[in-house]
């Protein structure tokens, strides 16, 4: 009580205890449903824990089994976790890379004071609409529109681009390549919103003043826009790249669960999502879990790193 | 006084969301019985015929939870309602589910699935042998019943048979294909008149694995492969690489599409269910083929699926669930009706003997052939033994790797190491080295 009595005599209210109660919910909410889960994961990862048909077999403690488990190689001497792990990489740069970039293009041209393209909110609108579709009802439509008699097949053999199908699902190049589209349609909309947000942001006579002294407009592009653009172009790109790593939806309902061909498009949650859903094996899902944990942390750290180092650089 | 006001309207809203709670939980008074009734299944046929064949009790709800059975999504959730079933209310608790044969020993050999004897389900005089045996647990306890029998047959097109055997005379065809050489004589013979034999790479698994001498998995749970099952694998490596199959899935668009009246393949196996249940495309009014079926064993006795209907432990409507069972397995005029209007095969010896041996009858959808006769003669093959827990999803799992190296995608070597590893990944219980 005397706190803020004395701080009243200098004339000043502290509103600082406001700020703390306001940000409660969000801590507590932090605590409950994200660190409290994260440490039970961990928790879990060291135990032997799963479901045979009806019964139960443990927990029982087994330390660091199942990390063991994971990183032991199979009789074909490959290791099934660094495997997925090469495909979700595989799989995200396909899709996030020209992602970014067309989402750069649209976003610049959008903002562009030169350009002024006219009936923009109806662009902005079809751009970001794929995005409004759930990722299930998304890969059926592909799964349909791709399979072996589906309208596309069709088309190819009526146009007589090809004698015969094409099996889309049984090539990796073509599985990998359909994943990688529709999370480059799902999300450069979506992208290109944060971007354009970001371009807006920047101060306009910073672009008036560049072209008066004579820059080109991929100079002002790459000497005023993309430094001035870097803060959200790295929280667009580690967001990115966790949603990445976390890909989950697309293949699997396009693959039906298998991954196919060879287990190629197989992401590290859809492995997870392997020993879960049957057998409830928490305790090699627990470990999958803490690995991936700390693979995505390692990423973004590396991620942010040497995107601001580069930022402080220019 | 608009503060008072708001501050009691708040508590009088936050006491009707207390009230929800305090309601007590419709308790089951001593002689009635729950007024909702919980059935899981994975598909809509029993359904259908549920609804049209059995009169519900006046006051009774039928809830009907249905998931797909691929992936083993059916039995995760069956598994999450039957493990909470003693703390479920008692209008949320399962009564009765159905379950298959590839995983139907999961439940029956457990207590999540209480004695039928019990509850007044007693006379199994008129059912199959191998249908009681099926829902019977280590104990000698019977636990559900099936309202189906289901041996598997040899469905073929009897246009494409005439014009590659020259007949499409049952009797005949089944000289034609009476084992595995010479189905694989006429499927050369099918080639070359440019048809397809089965129309998918998986046609002939269950004719095989059917057959097998051993489990999946033996006492000590390691993964054996059985001779019938590499026996398949052998021959569906020749029939894609000599053209006379298609490498799409059992249930893909690619294969059913195959039963339009423009289709090139012979044949198809399956019980009653299946061309009543997934041959949908040949009974199409504009593209179909009705009438241009007919059935024989084929190269090996076998039986396919089966929907058995299993009683629930702690459900609260004893009575109904013994009624429905007897309904479907004693009930003459209900199984007739599945024989006569479903084209089923009932799980009722009495019945289906009446109507193989009456002249009138026959199905229109085989141009005229009496199935039931036939079905008659193939169910005293019927062998229900070597089941494992895990059944269901060993099959699907080799299947869809499989298909992988018969498409080319994959070498013999990576597509059983993929197995492998989804076998250690769905099952930690099996050892797979």
């Amino acid at each position: 009580m005397k706190h803020p009595v004395r701080r009243l005599k200098r004339g000043g209210v502290s509103y600082v205890k406001w700020g703390y109660i306001f940000i409660i919910p969000f801590f507590a909410a932090y605590l409950f449903f994200t660190l409290v889960p994260q440490l039970m994961t961990i928790y879990n990862s060291l135990f032997e824990n799963y479901r045979d048909g009806l019964n139960q077999v443990g927990p029982n403690f087994v330390g660091l089994k199942n990390y063991k488990t994971l990183f032991s190689p199979d009789n074909s001497g490959s290791i099934g976790f660094l495997k997925y792990f090469g495909n979700t990489m595989i799989l995200w740069i396909l899709g996030a890379v020209p992602q970014i970039l067309v989402a750069l293009l649209l976003a610049v041209f959008f903002t562009s004071y030169r350009l002024r393209i006219k009936a923009q909110p109806f662009f902005k609108t079809v751009i970001y609409l794929p995005n409004l579709i759930m990722a299930s009802a998304f890969s059926m439509l592909f799964f349909t529109l791709f399979s072996n008699v589906g309208p596309i097949n069709q088309l190819i053999v009526q146009m007589g681009w090809a004698d015969v199908k094409i099996d889309f699902f049984a090539s990796t190049i073509t599985v990998r390549g359909l994943i990688a589209l529709m999370n480059f349609l799902m999300w450069f909309g979506n992208t290109t919103i944060l971007l354009m947000a970001g371009i807006m942001g920047i101060d306009q006579s910073l672009f008036e003043s560049a072209t008066i002294d004579g820059a080109g407009p991929l100079q002002v592009f790459f000497k005023v826009t993309l430094p001035l653009l870097m803060p959200i172009l790295i929280y667009v790109v580690i967001t990115a790249l966790i949603g990445g790593l976390q890909m989950f939806d697309v293949p699997q309902i396009l693959t039906n669960g298998i991954g196919m061909p060879d287990r190629t498009s197989t992401t590290m949650v859809m492995y997870l999502n392997n020993y879960l859903s049957t057998s409830k094996n928490f305790g090699m899902a627990g470990a999958v879990s803490v690995v991936l944990f700390l693979v995505s942390a390692g990423l973004s750290v590396f991620v942010y790193g040497t995107l601001t180092k580069r930022s402080r650089e220019d | 006084m608009k503060k008072t006001l708001s501050l009691i309207l708040a508590l009088l809203m936050v006491l009707s969301v207390l009230a929800g709670c305090s309601k007590s939980p419709a308790e089951t008074p001593a002689g009635e019985e729950g007024k909702v009734f919980n059935i899981y299944a994975w598909n809509e046929e029993f359904k259908g015929f549920f609804e049209k064949y059995y009169e519900v009790p006046e006051g009774i709800t039928v809830n009907w939870i249905i998931n797909p059975s691929d992936h083993g999504v059916y039995q995760d959730k069956l598994d999450a309602a039957l493990m909470g079933q003693s703390g479920a209310s008692a209008d949320d608790k399962v009564d009765l589910f159905l379950a298959e044969a590839d995983y139907i020993l999961k439940y029956v050999d457990n207590g999540a699935t209480q004695d039928i004897t019990k509850i007044g389900v007693t006379d199994f005089s008129n059912t199959y042998e191998y249908t009681v045996q099926a829902a019977t647990d280590s104990k000698g306890v019977v636990k559900g019943v099936s309202f189906q029998c289901c041996p598997s047959a040899m469905i073929y097109r009897r246009s494409i048979a005439k014009d590659v055997l020259g007949t499409d005379d049952p009797a005949a065809v089944q000289e034609a294909v009476s084992d595995w050489a010479k189905f694989e004589a006429v499927a050369g013979q099918a080639k070359d008149k440019g048809y397809y034999m089965t129309a998918s790479f998986a046609s002939t698994y269950r004719v095989f694995s059917n057959n097998a001498t051993a489990p999946w998995v033996d006492a000590e749970n390691n993964l054996q492969f059985d001779a019938q099952v590499n026996a398949w694998m052998d021959q569906t490596e020749d029939f894609v690489s000599n053209g006379y199959t298609l490498t799409s899935g059992i249930w893909d668009d690619e294969t059913t599409a195959q039963m339009f009246m423009d289709g090139k393949t012979m044949c198809f196996f399956g019980p009653a269910w299946y061309y009543n249940f997934s041959m949908g495309n040949a009974q199409d009014k504009d593209n179909g083929c009705f009438g241009d079926w007919a059935i024989c064993q084929g190269p090996q006795a076998h039986f396919w699926g089966g929907t058995w209907l299993l009683a629930a432990s702690g459900s609260d409507n004893p009575t109904m669930v013994a009624d429905i069972m007897n309904t479907f397995i004693n009930d003459e005029e209900v199984c007739s009706n599945l024989v006569k209007n479903e084209m089923q095969f009932s799980n009722n010896q009495a019945v289906n003997a009446k109507f193989a041996e009456d002249p009138e009858f026959s199905s229109a959808f085989l141009g005229g052939q009496n199935d039931t006769a036939m079905f008659v003669e193939l169910a005293k093959n019927i062998k229900f033994e070597n089941v494992t827990i895990y059944d269901q999803l060993l099959n699907e799992g080799l299947q869809a790797y499989m298909q992988e190296y018969y498409k080319g995608a994959v070498t013999k070597e990576e597509a059983m190491q993929n197995f492998l590893n989804y076998v250690n990944e769905t099952y930690p219980a099996i050892i797979t080295n």
